[in-house]
């Protein structure tokens, strides 16, 4: 198959598999809430085995200021695009969850350095939409969303800013919230005209830090929406229940045709797969469940909590993180009512079972995952979010984040740490930073959609 | 009065007088101490500061749980002085901040306010 389209991406999932090796990793790391008074960065990472700095951080771009919370970033195109000559993927749009403020980064002119080519000020987005706390970042084939958590006050559920693709603010993308409680992430599936949206809790309740308590207290969410793509309004809701507690990242398969999804809810440790049955109507199930783990002393067994969930190109493994237990799984989801363990490694965690991988000190567990197009290496980072990490895994202030590498088969499935791969966010320049989500230049197994 | 005194105990005891309608943070920032913040309207405890005595207005918070509030923690970019104050600032008074839930629940009574149960007197 050959790229007859000179739009960013690629024709279909399959095409994208065939692109050529990530070379560069684009990877955010904070000092928001370390003690560190530094702005967040973005690092390029070289993953070019050839190169002569592989495996460490080559170039930094400081943001303006201190106290953003850097967290997710989405590319200003993708696979969405590719019938379109006139778009290119070139920027990153870097979301400050804390402060608002999104960075639009130049990817284009100098991969190997990046250049702050915008910022759109929090104080603007709050005073123009009354949003705050951006997350995900999906283009739309032309404009792109980025869902907030938050109102200006950092009160649920926050909406959708719109931005032209001159990175304008155009205003609040969706009609209507519905009877939504709490945003988080969002995929679009458009050949069935459908987004669906997941639950965290409003601001002003997981910024400060994560209270248990506040669970029974429904400040955190249990329900997916699927919306009306085109009418920009939710349709149907699943009440997820104790099966859902917490339902973060939100994955569809890259197959446009298919209307198969996944949800990982992190407090449940519990997979969710949805899709639309032969009458037409969207169903949901429990395919995953991962047991608490007791701790001699304490008094509340521990959740695995998946933070992450992420889909091979070709729709055949689905991975998930468990941040407090200390594993990444994959499963084989060839049929996606059935889910089968394939593999299985270990870093970090609370358990106990790797405290140390190739060297280092590993501070968090599994957190953010991104899959090359080809589906072998796996890149992870280690940190969550800075008031979570520093009371799950106070010592990440000394000890920075990491990210490690994980070879995975693809043929029989089974997953190893590769040995020679680590960086060590101990050992920035301005003292230890923390990792977060990374992306590729040429797109990645969460950027890409295709209409 | 229109100012009060603010003594930061973990810098030397530098001490700053500071106006008493605006919030700490600004009023600090712009004399020159370098204080980690984020969202700047009272809800993501990034700039939480430990209070050794005196008395502010924080209302507008909603970051803090009462149980960090009895620790003395105070959100410096909403919270303006009733009083000449002693703080701890930084990460470096964060001690008792952050908490493990699965190690160290709240009580009923410690949840953040418009959740917390009131603390029933003993008879």
């Amino acid at each position: 198959m050959t790229n007859h389209c000179c739009g960013p991406g690629y024709a279909s999932p399959a095409e994208a598999m065939t692109a050529p090796r990530e070379k560069l990793l684009y990877t955010i790391a904070i000092y928001t809430g370390t003690g560190i008074q530094k702005p967040d960065y973005l690092c390029t990472i070289d993953v070019d085995p050839q190169s002569s700095t592989y495996s460490q951080v080559i170039s930094r771009l400081q943001m303006p200021g201190i106290g953003d919370e850097l967290h997710h970033s989405g590319w200003n195109a993708c696979s969405s695009c590719h019938g379109d000559a006139s778009m290119e993927r070139k920027y990153l749009i870097v979301p400050g969850v804390r402060s608002s403020n999104l960075h639009i980064v130049d990817c284009g002119t100098d991969p190997r350095n990046p250049t702050l080519f915008k910022v759109i000020d929090g104080a603007e987005i709050k005073a123009r939409t009354n949003l705050s706390a951006p997350h995900t970042v999906h283009c739309l084939g032309s404009d792109i969303i980025v869902s907030m958590l938050g109102d200006a006050q950092g009160n649920a559920p926050g909406g959708y800013l719109q931005l032209s693709k001159e990175f304008e603010i155009v205003g609040r993308w969706e009609n209507s919230m519905g009877s939504i409680k709490f945003g988080y992430d969002f995929w679009y599936q458009p050949r069935h005209n459908v987004m669906v949206s997941s639950e965290w809790a409003a601001p002003n309740t997981f910024m400060p830090g994560f209270d248990l308590e506040e669970v029974g207290h429904l400040k955190y969410g249990r329900e997916i929406h699927l919306w009306d793509f085109e009418k920009k309004e939710p349709k149907q809701t699943f009440y997820l229940g104790e099966d859902g507690l917490i339902p973060l990242e939100v994955r569809f398969h890259h197959n446009p045709d298919s209307s198969h999804g996944f949800v990982g809810a992190a407090l449940s440790a519990n997979i969710i797969h949805w899709w639309k049955d032969a009458a037409g109507d969207w169903q949901w199930e429990k395919i995953v469940d991962v047991g608490n783990e007791p701790y001699p002393e304490w008094p509340i067994p521990i959740p695995g909590v998946i933070s992450v969930i992420l889909l091979s190109m070709d729709d055949r493994y689905l991975y998930l993180c468990n941040w407090l237990h200390g594993d990444i799984r994959q499963y084989d989801i060839s049929d996606p009512h059935n889910a089968k363990l394939t593999g299985q490694v270990w870093m970090g965690g609370l358990l106990g079972r790797a405290p140390e991988v190739n060297g280092v000190k590993v501070t968090g567990g599994p957190q953010m995952i991104q899959l090359s197009l080809d589906g072998k290496r796996l890149y992870v980072t280690t940190s969550l979010f800075s008031t979570w990490d520093n009371q799950f895994y106070p010592e990440i202030r000394t000890n920075g984040g990491c990210m490690l590498m994980v070879n995975c088969d693809t043929e029989n499935g089974g997953m190893e740490i590769d040995p020679l791969f680590v960086v060590d966010f101990g050992k920035e320049p301005n003292g230890p930073s923390r990792c977060h989500e990374t992306r590729y230049p040429g797109g990645d197994c969460t950027s890409d959609i295709w209409v | 009065m229109t100012s009060f005194t603010i003594t930061l105990a973990n810098q030397g005891g530098a001490t700053f007088d500071v106006d008493r309608r605006k919030p700490l943070l600004q009023s600090l920032r712009e004399q020159g101490v370098d204080l980690p913040y984020g969202c700047k309207y009272g809800g993501c405890i990034t700039c939480a500061a430990k209070m050794i005595s005196g008395n502010v207005d924080q209302k507008a918070q909603r970051a803090l749980n009462n149980r960090q509030i009895n620790n003395g923690y105070i959100i410096l970019c909403v919270a303006r002085p009733l009083s000449d104050c002693t703080l701890e600032v930084g990460v470096e008074s964060h001690d008792k901040l952050y908490r493990n839930p699965f190690l160290d629940p709240l009580a009923a009574h410690e949840l953040k306010a418009d959740i917390a149960t009131p603390l029933e007197d003993k008879k």
